[in-house]
């Protein structure tokens, strides 16, 4: 019962998030001074008449909250409007990248957490030491290296010196693709390394402190036991929270990623986009990052108590 | 007509990480050339590449930018028209040395001033099978009069009253007042001929990367991957045998970081690009994958007078400025030195069909501007405008837009005047060009300002009192009645005598200030040849012609 409370309150505040969230990214491009038919133009001379149906066909010459709301009514329906700039339907432009940025994430993101907990355990595991010393100078050398200075170190290394891996696109079929995706995937992954192996490392140090940790060693249970069920069990909520927020993180960084290796995905599109006054696009992009960002906060909220039962019953029952 | 922003759009997204990005780049790599910054480069021009040996199975090449659109309403720069251009045939043919010859047209009379007549071409099918009628045409330019369209060359077609179908394979258009320019035009987009089914079918998504195209050219467009790549097919039932296309495919990759551009290249895993960075000039050249050429171009650099209300109003100060700029040092710095300073708005490769009179009257003896702060502080203080302010707008979209507006700054300030320099994002520059109000407290910005007709009077047309592109409102009563006369001039000969004199008045009192003329710029990898390094890439069927080394 408190299970389905909770998850239905979740969900109201889910929406309520999203709402929000929809006035804010449309209302916002009304802040930009600049006006997206003169930009459409492109300095060439049009007609006056051409000038005024061009308006009229993208709507902008309603007053905001009409075309607000025209926004919504589409959104509802799944229609995101028309790109300015490639005179398409939104949903077909991002159709046609987001599995380029997904599949970017994805790679990125396994990467990070495959690197970031192996590290952060070791690292925690042998405190104070040569390898926990060795871990966090690497990983704080990493996260100073920003995506773009990996990229072309990257490219430059493995791709126009060894020619191991393409320089750009995104490959057809999967295992084409993964390979494509290889060192873009690296190049993201980098900064984001040191945030989970930094929060895995402490958020373990804290288990391993804890007293029943010592009791349980002092008792005799085995080593690997206790930190397999005590120790890790109980540092992965930290963890969670911490990749929740580098879903949004991942997504935002991907932009300069992509145009350093040429993909095509959502994040160059944003990029792109917000430059050439594409607001239809720039509004869906922004929108779906939101909506990814609360949506995986909101899973990462209702899975933590099934993971780790203290955080369902409050922190009194410790 | 007014091709410019394409500058500014194809270097935008060299911007992000341009400079950090060749600075470690070529750390990496092993480039062992390190020419001395302040030599001049070494560099010729080129008109045509070694004839292939043979057809290719296919080749690939890279954009700095996906094309907009591929409608040719809209295909209004770079990026849309070098794709468009091998796919999309207009009335005329521009040619590789800029001259025209018959396209779908294959003939056209003049029969009075304000009559154009077309004969359609006989025997021309669309890559759909169907054949290319009279119709079609009417229906293809009839667009660009459409409001609802809303065509990017609307200004092409401003003075016609009518296009009618008026013989089986006839067409006449009729305008309001006689306009040498429309026939010029009809090599560019603004002559594009497209199946009216096709249009009709399409509707909205004409152009787009769903709705394609269907038009006669020697290649197919068969696939728009957004955001990635082009693919041409060689379409085997083209009309005209010496234009058949050599490659049975060929892939046009969009990358709009620089640094990914001249990677794809250096790696060999892209056979060419046009307009090739020039900082990454010598490391292509040194990177043993292919050659790099120079050809024809119609762009000048300049900076645009936009504000004639403040202390550049005086023609004093135009010419001090341009005196206090060390061109050449900014050319160096912008450029790499590949081009030469200028001190008119058009190169001689515009003026085709000219006579040597005219020749003689545009380029000969024009009143010059060499680098010489103390006679442009003397016109400064006749003028009176000591301690006055000009703003210079530029926008972080390459290393030559920070150059020039450094350059024209300090030589500013050099010459008493104080100057400020106004960053502005790449959109809001780009918005410079069509926007009054973006203008707005801006005395100069810069373009690189190309034309895509044969004949300089496209460029002194801009300059005429209320033209939409006359960014100043500079006006000069002598100026707008040699223009409008040369306009309604048929021959070329007799035309390009009156715009010469138009282009002497733009030298005297330099509504903009000339800087400098560069070449266009290819790199042609190691497996393929057969094309003309020229700027009329952007009309003409310049892949068709690229086969096997």
């Amino acid at each position: 019962m408190i299970a389905v409370r909770r998850i239905a309150g979740k969900l109201g505040g889910l929406l309520l998030t999203l709402f929000l969230a929809s006035v804010l990214v449309f209302f916002s491009r009304f802040l930009v001074p600049d006006d997206p038919v003169a930009f459409l133009l492109r300095g060439r001379k049009p007609s006056p008449e051409a000038v005024a149906q061009i308006t009229a066909q993208y709507g902008l010459d309603l007053p905001p909250w009409q075309q607000y709301l025209i926004w919504v009514a589409g959104l509802l329906q799944g229609d995101l409007g028309r790109s300015l700039q490639y005179r398409q339907d939104v949903t077909v432009v991002l159709g046609e990248r987001l599995p380029v940025t997904l599949g970017l994430v994805v790679m990125a993101g396994t990467m990070i957490a495959v690197v970031g907990l192996i590290a952060g355990a070791i690292a925690a595991l042998h405190r104070g030491r040569l390898a926990d010393r060795s871990i966090l100078i690497g990983l704080t050398v990493l996260g100073a290296i920003p995506s773009f200075v990996g990229s072309i170190v990257l490219i430059a290394v493995f791709a126009v010196q060894l020619g191991w891996f393409p320089s750009f696109g995104s490959g057809e079929g999967f295992w084409d693709t993964v390979y494509h995706l290889v060192l873009p995937s690296i190049a993201l992954a980098i900064v984001f390394v040191v945030l989970v192996g930094k929060v895995t490392r402490s958020s373990m140090i804290d288990q391993l402190d804890r007293e029943h940790v010592e009791v349980a060693i002092s008792r005799g249970i085995k080593r690997g036991t206790v930190i397999r069920r005590h120790v890790f069990r109980n540092a992965v909520g930290p963890i969670l929270t911490v990749s929740g927020m580098l879903v949004a993180g991942l997504l935002v960084a991907s932009s300069i990623v992509e145009a350093a290796f040429g993909l095509a995905g959502i994040g160059s599109l944003l990029v792109q986009s917000v430059d050439r006054l594409d607001f239809p696009v720039v509004q869906a992009i922004v929108l779906l990052v939101v909506t990814a960002f609360v949506l995986v906060n909101a899973v990462i909220d209702v899975l933590e108590p099934w993971i780790d039962p203290r955080s369902a019953a409050g922190a009194g029952a410790r | 007509m007014i091709r410019t922003r394409r500058t500014a759009r194809r270097l935008l997204a060299v911007a992000g990480f341009g400079v950090a990005g060749a600075l470690v780049l070529s750390a990496c790599s092993a480039d062992t050339s390190s020419p001395d910054a302040t030599a001049a480069p070494d560099w010729e021009y080129t008109a045509q590449t070694a004839a292939p040996s043979g057809d290719i199975d296919s080749f690939s090449w890279v954009s700095y930018s996906e094309p907009y659109s591929l409608d040719y309403a809209y295909a209004f720069d770079y990026a849309d028209n070098q794709v468009l251009s091998n796919v999309c045939e207009s009335l005329l043919r521009l040619n590789p040395d800029y001259t025209l010859s018959p396209g779908l047209a294959e003939a056209f009379e003049h029969p009075t001033p304000e009559t154009w007549v077309y004969t359609i071409r006989d025997g021309v099918t669309f890559h759909d099978g169907t054949p290319l009628t009279a119709a079609d045409v009417v229906a293809s330019m009839s667009r660009h009069l459409d409001p609802q369209v809303g065509s990017s060359w609307y200004s092409v077609y401003q003075n016609v009253a009518a296009i009618e179908q008026t013989g089986d394979r006839q067409v006449t258009v009729t305008m309001n007042q006689a306009d040498s320019q429309f026939n010029l035009a009809m090599g560019g987009s603004a002559g594009v001929v497209e199946s009216a089914a096709t249009l009709a079918e399409k509707g909205a998504d004409y152009g787009n990367s769903s709705g394609l195209v269907n038009c006669t050219g020697p290649f197919e467009l068969s696939e728009w991957q957004s955001g990635e790549s082009v693919t041409l097919t060689r379409y085997d039932g083209y009309w005209d045998e010496s234009l058949r296309a050599k490659a049975g495919e060929v892939e046009i990759l969009f990358m709009t970081d620089a640094n990914a551009r001249v990677n794809a290249l250096k790696s060999g895993e892209v056979d060419g690009s046009w307009m090739i960075p020039t900082d990454a000039i010598a490391q292509l050249q040194s990177s043993g994958k292919g050659d790099m050429y120079f050809g024809l171009n119609t762009a000048v650099g300049s900076l645009i007078v936009s504000n004639l209300e403040g202390p550049l109003g005086d023609e004093r100060v135009r010419k001090a400025l341009t005196m206090a700029m060390d061109r050449q040092g900014i050319l160096d710095a912008a450029a790499k030195g590949y081009g030469e300073v200028t001190d008119v708005l058009t190169t001689e490769s515009v003026w085709v069909g000219a006579s040597d009179a005219a020749m003689k009257e545009a380029f000969d003896g024009l009143e010059e501007y060499p680098y010489d702060v103390e006679a442009a502080k003397k016109l400064i203080d006749e003028a009176g405008v000591a301690g006055e302010e000009i703003v210079i707008a530029t926008a972080p979209i390459s290393n030559d837009f920070a150059v020039i507006s450094q350059g024209a700054a300090a030589a500013a300030q050099s010459i008493g005047l104080e100057a400020t320099i106004e960053t502005v994002s790449p959109s809001a520059y780009t918005a410079l060009f069509s926007d009054p109000t973006a203008r707005e407290g801006i005395d100069l910005f810069y373009t690189s300002w190309y034309l895509s007709s044969p004949d300089p009077l496209e460029m002194y047309g801009v300059l005429r009192t209320d033209e939409f592109s006359n960014y100043g409102n500079w006006s000069d009563p002598e100026f707008d009645a040699l223009v409008n006369e040369a306009v309604a001039i048929d021959d070329p000969a007799a035309r390009s005598e009156v715009t010469a004199q138009a282009q002497r008045i733009a030298n005297e009192q330099l509504p903009w200030l000339p800087l400098f003329q560069g070449p266009m710029t290819l790199f042609l990898g190691d497996r393929v040849t057969g094309v003309a390094p020229s700027v009329a890439f952007l009309y003409y069927p310049w892949a068709a012609t690229i086969g096997s080394r």
